[in-house]
């Protein structure tokens, strides 16, 4: 793997998650027939139920067996399943950049992306990716073909952590572009309006995506273990702050425990599948559980 | 609050180092990227005034932190008990107590100073009980008494109060004396006293002496220490009497007492004094206008015909200090007075003798013999000797010495040639004339005491206008009476014994002077023969607590009371056998100038020196080492810092960081 953006992918790793399908939660609308539940009944392996026949039904669905049996009409109907449409939402802010020791969760996340895009790829959906700056800086539509993975990782591997983060209007319009339903997961800081964010949650479980949020934070943030006087320098502006850690600390751990009970509780509200990752987490890990959780959930009531 | 190493003071601004560091401390920050600015902004302006009191608790608690420290290494001194008894327990401790009259000055509370004194050294010794070997000496008797229990020190009867004056480099001395025989270990000397100077003596030599003494005992690697319990608060109302004088004068058959009282108060307001007088028993009031601080008081009273020797008191009102407000007096019989006029000139002789005969009323008051014969002259009877001419021969002047002591007057005049012989130091000089048609003028003398002073009627003597044209140089003065212009003497005394001996350099001739006219000449012979007149008399007044050892062997009655009392220590009119003697406390205790602390400091600047009480007015709270108390609070202190600095759990939830692995949040 010498190619751009192949950096980000593991062999070992990929061949350890290859094993588990990345299924959606909800029935998803696809072109093709996939291993997906589609909202659509029709003609399929997977028996649905009868119905009463109705004029103006396909009589080829009727299932004359059983008007042999009853002398009634029954309409015989099969779950669709179709394929599915992934796409893959970065937030390249200028706070994604940030670590305070090791890997940057910007960095892990598009590692985290690549290996997800690989494996839906290879299962037969369509991945898109769209990395969102102040302005959406590149979006790639969701294609099944393995060339168009390459263009993925390529776009991956360029983008930078830069700017303040345009997150949440690009949210809407992907809720409001996105005519079919598709599998939307987010990869972000979420250090934006928390109320606004959650509005853009809701508006994409509207349209009946099934939303996958990525929330990464450095174990720093979580800490806030400083032992004396830091300057910290905001990234997306010149703005600084010189303080006392240990005077603040108490202060600043209960604004960031509220704001993550905030998104947690709305995210549960609009029934979006969230994931708190700390960045000196194993991404494998984090996403073998990922994977698992999804194909449980998949594999319940039909 | 004092310090024993006070130059570590000079440490002090270290206090400021926590500070500082912190300053610093923010100055070196380092710079941190940093994403979560949001929650940041909202935690500092959040950030409670619980946190902020908290970091300030913790820079407060360093620096007193450091304030201890440096306080401790300076050996703090402060007021209250604790101090006094956290420190180590001698060997041995030596109380040297003023029980001198002054001492009994009221303090707030009711009690006398000697009282206020004896409680807190008793307290005080508790803490040393076992451990501790007590000793007392006080000032009325100067000699160490080793004390059992301290708890009793107010019930001895070497504490009870006293008349007498505190020699307070005697009792110092008497310490070292103790300390050199007993071989003590480690010993501390305190010392209770209300730092009146006249007690104190502060110029006294003895006092380097007995300090250099004391720092170099042997077998002591640190020294004595001495602490002194400063007693020196003001007194707040209090007036004192003392007879300065009294005469027995004749008056026809009858006589009368003329008195010369000193008056002393601590305020300056006019008031009314009520005086008691006590004659011989009888008591009667008077009363007396005062008006500033003192006042002298001419007092007379009728004797009528009484001829014998009586005793009698004046008595002030209760005020702070009860033992200031008696002075006692004894007075001797109507004796004649007579003098012996020594001279080769007999116009002098003749002057003399008349203006003793003038004086006495009696042709034969004067007796006059040349030098030659005054070896077999007879002395009794005789109040005063008035030797003109060369001085006396040894064994005159052993004579003439003798009739002093006893209490009479020698009065010398000048006999125009230098002479080498001298008596108690003093000699004739070259004479000299005053230039034609000019004389010698006298222009100060002392008009409040003595034989040239004021009348009773407060008429000065003619002393400015008497001429003198001659007079004789004197060697060996060291303080006059009466001085002429340029500052050589006219009238020179010296008190010897009970009596005093006068040096005149000019005659009462007309070659000489014009005091032969007699305006001064009579009532100044009239003086010296009432002062002469005490070694007639079987009656005395002496100080308190200074009884000659001869009449210690004594038994003396009080006379002025009916319980039993003691000569040595308590005044009052006693008597022995036909001798009465009235003792009265020493007039240095009516001294209400103090010792000033840091005089007492520098006293005893070659010593370990503890000044163990400076309040003015608060009387009960006595200065010890505190080291001890300032360590335990540095390390309060230190500890209260240390759990402030402790990381603080988060209330009531967990931190968000407590979970490693990535959670799983999805909708139900």
């Amino acid at each position: 793997m010498t190619e751009k953006g192949h950096q980000f992918l593991d062999p070992k790793v990929l061949s350890r998650l290859m094993g588990q399908p990345l299924l959606s939660r909800f029935a998803m609308e696809g072109t093709v027939s996939g291993q997906h539940k589609s909202p659509h009944r029709g003609s399929s392996v997977e028996f649905a139920e009868y119905r009463n026949y109705t004029p103006g039904d396909d009589i080829r669905r009727l299932d004359w067996r059983v008007f042999g049996r009853t002398d009634r009409f029954y309409m015989k109907e099969f779950e669709a399943e179709t394929n599915l449409r992934c796409y893959f939402v970065l937030d390249c802010s200028a706070s994604m950049g940030f670590t305070d020791k090791g890997e940057s969760r910007f960095d892990f996340a598009k590692r985290m992306i690549a290996t997800l895009a690989y494996l839906v790829i290879h299962q037969g959906d369509a991945a898109g990716l769209i990395i969102v700056g102040e302005k959406t800086v590149h979006e790639l539509p969701a294609r099944r073909n393995p060339a168009h993975f390459q263009n993925l990782l390529e776009v991956l591997d360029k983008a930078k952590p830069e700017g303040e983060t345009g997150l949440m209007p690009v949210l809407h319009e992907i809720a409001e572009k996105t005519r079919r339903r598709a599998l939307v997961a987010v990869f972000s800081d979420f250090f934006c309006d928390t109320t606004e964010l959650l509005g853009c949650f809701q508006h994409l479980r509207f349209q009946n995506h099934d939303l996958a949020v990525f929330h990464l934070l450095d174990r720093a943030e979580l800490d806030f273990n400083f032992d004396r006087p830091v300057r910290f320098a905001d990234l997306e502006s010149s703005f600084s702050l010189v303080t006392e850690p240990a005077v603040i600390r108490e202060q600043y751990l209960q604004q960031i425990r509220k704001f993550l009970d905030l998104l947690r509780s709305g995210c549960h509200q609009f029934n979006a599948d969230y994931r708190r990752i700390v960045t000196d987490e194993s991404y494998e890990k984090v996403l073998a559980d990922f994977l698992t959780e999804r194909t449980r959930m998949a594999s319940g009531p039909r | 609050m004092t310090f024993l190493q006070p130059f570590i003071l000079w440490g002090l601004p270290l206090i400021l180092l926590p500070v500082i560091i912190h300053l610093i401390n923010r100055l070196r920050h380092r710079k941190q990227p940093w994403a979560a600015m949001r929650f940041l902004l909202s935690a500092t302006r959040a950030s409670t005034s619980h946190a902020k009191l908290r970091q300030f608790l913790i820079l407060l608690f360093r620096t007193l932190a450091v304030l201890a420290l440096i306080l401790f290494l300076a050996r703090p001194l402060a007021g209250g008990w604790m101090g006094w008894m956290l420190s180590p327990a001698p060997d041995v401790v030596l109380i040297l107590l003023d029980r001198s009259a002054s001492m009994e000055t009221k303090i707030s509370g009711g009690s006398t100073k000697r009282e206020q004194a004896l409680k807190l050294i008793s307290q005080a010794a508790k803490q040393f009980e076992g451990a501790t070997r007590f000793v007392l000496i006080d000032s009325a008797t100067r000699s160490p008494q080793e004390i059992i229990n301290a708890a009793t020190l107010p019930e001895l009867s070497l504490t009870t109060p006293t008349d007498t004056a505190a020699d307070i480099p005697a009792m110092l001395q008497a310490a070292f004396n103790y300390l050199l025989e007993n071989r003590a270990g480690s010993a501390e000397i305190w010392i209770a006293s209300d730092l009146q100077r006249s007690n104190w003596q502060p110029e006294d030599a003895r006092f380097k002496t007995i300090l250099a003494q004391l720092g170099s005992l042997p077998g002591r690697s640190s020294g004595i220490r001495v602490r002194l319990l400063a007693l020196n608060q003001p007194a707040d109302r209090n007036s004192s009497i003392a007879v300065q004088e009294i005469s027995r004068r004749a008056k026809g058959d009858q006589s009368e007492l003329q008195f010369v009282l000193d008056l002393q108060r601590n305020t300056e307001s006019s008031e009314r004094f009520p005086i008691k007088t006590v004659l011989d028993g009888a008591e009667a009031q008077t009363e007396l206008a005062l008006e500033g601080q003192a006042a002298r008081w001419r007092y007379k009273t009728d004797l009528g015909n009484r001829k014998e020797p009586g005793w009698g008191s004046f008595q002030l009102p209760a005020d702070a200090n009860g033992s200031d407000n008696t002075t006692f007096f004894v007075y001797g019989s109507d004796a004649p007075l007579r003098a012996i006029v020594v001279g080769d000139d007999a116009q002098t002789g003749r002057l003399l003798k008349l203006a003793s005969s003038l004086i006495a009323k009696n042709k034969d008051a004067a007796q006059l013999v040349s030098p030659a014969d005054f070896s077999n002259a007879k002395l009794d009877g005789q109040c005063v000797i008035f030797w003109q001419g060369a001085l006396p021969n040894p064994a005159d002047a052993e004579r003439i010495r003798t009739f002093v002591d006893q209490g009479g007057v020698a009065f010398f005049f000048p006999g125009g040639k230098p002479d080498a012989q001298s008596f108690s130091g003093l000699g004739w000089g070259e004479a000299q004339t005053a230039e034609a048609e000019k004389s010698f003028r006298i222009t100060k003398w002392d008009e409040d005491q003595g034989p040239l002073a004021k009348t009773d009627e407060g008429f000065g003597l003619p002393l400015a206008q008497t001429e003198f044209f001659r007079r004789q140089m004197l060697n060996g003065h060291k303080s006059s009476l009466a001085a002429f212009e340029d500052g050589s003497p006219f009238l020179v005394r010296q008190i010897m014994g009970r009596g005093e001996i006068y040096f005149c350099t000019s005659l009462p001739q007309k070659e000489w002077s014009t005091l032969g006219d007699g305006p001064v000449l009579v009532p100044m012979t009239q003086r010296l023969l009432q002062t002469g007149s005490k070694r007639l008399q079987q009656v005395a007044s002496m100080n308190c607590g200074e009884l000659s050892q001869a009449d210690q062997q004594k038994q003396w009655t009080p006379v002025d009371s009916a319980t039993p009392k003691n000569i040595q220590s308590q005044a009052g009119i006693y008597r022995s056998g036909d001798r009465l003697i009235a003792v009265n406390r020493p007039p240095s205790e009516d001294d209400i100038e103090t010792l000033e602390t840091s005089d007492a400091e520098k006293l005893f600047a070659g010593v370990s020196f503890q000044m163990l009480q400076e309040r003015k007015k608060k009387s009960d709270a006595l200065q010890g080492e505190i080291w001890r108390i300032i360590l335990f609070g540095m390390l309060i202190f230190l500890v209260s810092e240390s759990i402030l600095i402790l990381p603080g759990k988060i209330r009531g939830e967990e931190n968000p960081a407590s979970t490693k692995n990535s959670k799983r949040e999805v909708a139900a």
